[in-house]
């Protein structure tokens, strides 16, 4: 597929207009952008390469079924990021695998992980651990707040509540996931 | 950007770093695939109805609904004549306008546009429980005894109620569903709709009266749907 006429300075708000022109190239440019963004996104979340990539592909399925209602003005950011943790809760809910993801844990090296050195690999199995352990809610926060680096008042309007709500899950959520290290960390010595 | 105030300490965030790994070499075949099988997705979805329909903006799927919906209650209203002047009572009259709002209710949560966050699932599982109680409490308010004695076989012909309340509801089901973009739990919303719309009708112009009749014939329609079409959706795995 040839390459949008758009720059690659566009921002994605201007491809996203392109897009709804018909601008088919301009769509291809979305998904180089934030394909491996949710790709770590609902990796980091499912902990299965294979659903994860089905999740990020239905993304931008509801992306291409959804662009209608773009309004131009608008941010496409939290767009996206709202229909891929709509599909990834929607996901949990209908398999009820949340626990047995858990135990699976252990066992289970990060997908994106396998070519890190020894020690790297394991300091990120524990932090995926110490993650897993959060509620999904807080989880979310986290995911949103310090790996999508958004601000609490957009993480509020992807997630549905407040942004108070939003501040005091990431306040929880930070609090235990360093507990959780320290015991971990306590534990490895 | 997030501000460093908001962040947790460096320790934390150094290690949460960690978690963001680089990608792996293979990456960028791996989102060519991707975006080839989405692409074709795409394409697919778009030559079917349902793509044509779901590809619409919101405003413009709720007013293809409302449309429908007018156009059916209008033929209805004028074509099939409505229940005596004497059955026109308050309650009667209330049980409409209750079917109706919950309609436009059922319709507004499953038309939700998708790039907002997803309702939660209890408030769906309350507007079917609504439904159906509704359809319920409507049965419970028949029409006046007084039209009773032109009407003996009001329990044999539930049956016949019910299979018309079926029928008129299947083509509000299907439309809804064409319509969902994949709302949670939008095949039970729909399946309560249904079951609602077959009920609007049957109250509007059924003259049999009698609770057995209105319960087995009229209010066993939303019932049915759920049931029936909802959860056996539900269960079916979906593409």
């Amino acid at each position: 597929m040839p390459n949008s006429p758009l720059s690659s300075a566009a921002t994605d708000e201007e491809l996203m207009d392109a897009y709804v022109d018909g601008d088919q190239a301009a769509f291809r440019s979305l998904f180089e952008r934030y394909g491996p963004v949710l790709l770590r996104l609902t990796r980091r979340h499912l902990r299965d390469d294979e659903l994860a990539r089905e999740i990020v592909q239905q993304t931008f399925f509801r992306l291409h079924g959804a662009r209608n209602d773009f309004r131009r003005g608008s941010k496409l950011r939290p767009w996206v990021m709202t229909i891929a943790m709509n599909l990834v809760r929607e996901h949990w809910r209908r398999t009820k695998r949340r626990k047995m993801t858990t135990l699976e844990v252990d066992t289970q090296a990060a997908p994106e992980a396998d070519f890190l050195p020894i020690e790297l690999r394991q300091r990120s199995e524990l932090l995926h651990v110490a993650l897993e352990k959060l509620p999904t809610s807080q989880r979310e926060v986290v995911e949103l707040h310090w790996f999508q680096e958004r601000p609490y008042a957009e993480v509020a309007k992807i997630v549905g509540t407040s942004e108070g709500a939003v501040r005091v899950r990431a306040h929880r959520a930070y609090t235990t996931l360093k507990q959780l290290l320290a015991s971990q960390i306590r534990g490895d010595e | 950007m997030t501000s460093a105030s908001n962040r947790p300490d460096a320790g934390l965030g150094e290690r949460l770093r960690e978690l963001d790994a680089p990608e792996s070499p293979e990456n960028g075949e791996l989102m060519d695939e991707m975006f080839a099988d989405v692409t074709e997705q795409c394409d697919e979805s778009d030559r079917t109805i349902r793509g044509f329909l779901r590809g619409r903006s919101t405003v413009a799927r709720r007013l293809i609904i409302l449309t429908v919906f007018a156009v059916l209650a209008a033929i209805g209203w004028y074509q099939f004549p409505l229940i005596s002047e004497q059955g026109r009572t308050v309650s009667w009259a209330t049980s409409l306008v209750a079917f109706c709002i919950l309609l436009l209710t059922a319709m507004l949560m499953i038309t939700r546009p998708v790039h907002l966050p997803a309702l939660p699932r209890w408030q769906s599982v309350c507007l079917v429980c609504i439904a159906i109680g509704a359809t319920i409490v409507a049965a419970l308010w028949p029409l006046p005894a007084a039209q009773a004695a032109t009407h003996d076989h009001g329990s044999a012909m539930a049956g016949a109620c019910m299979g018309v309340g079926l029928l008129l509801g299947v083509p509000v089901y299907a439309l809804l569903r064409l319509m969902d973009r994949g709302n949670a739990l939008g095949s039970l919303v729909a399946a309560a709709a249904a079951g609602l719309a077959g009920n609007f009708v049957l109250k509007a112009h059924c003259s049999i009266p009698g609770t057995s009749h209105e319960l087995l014939g009229h209010a066993s329609v939303a019932l049915v749907f759920v049931l029936g079409l909802g959860l056996v959706h539900r269960w079916i795995p979906s593409k």
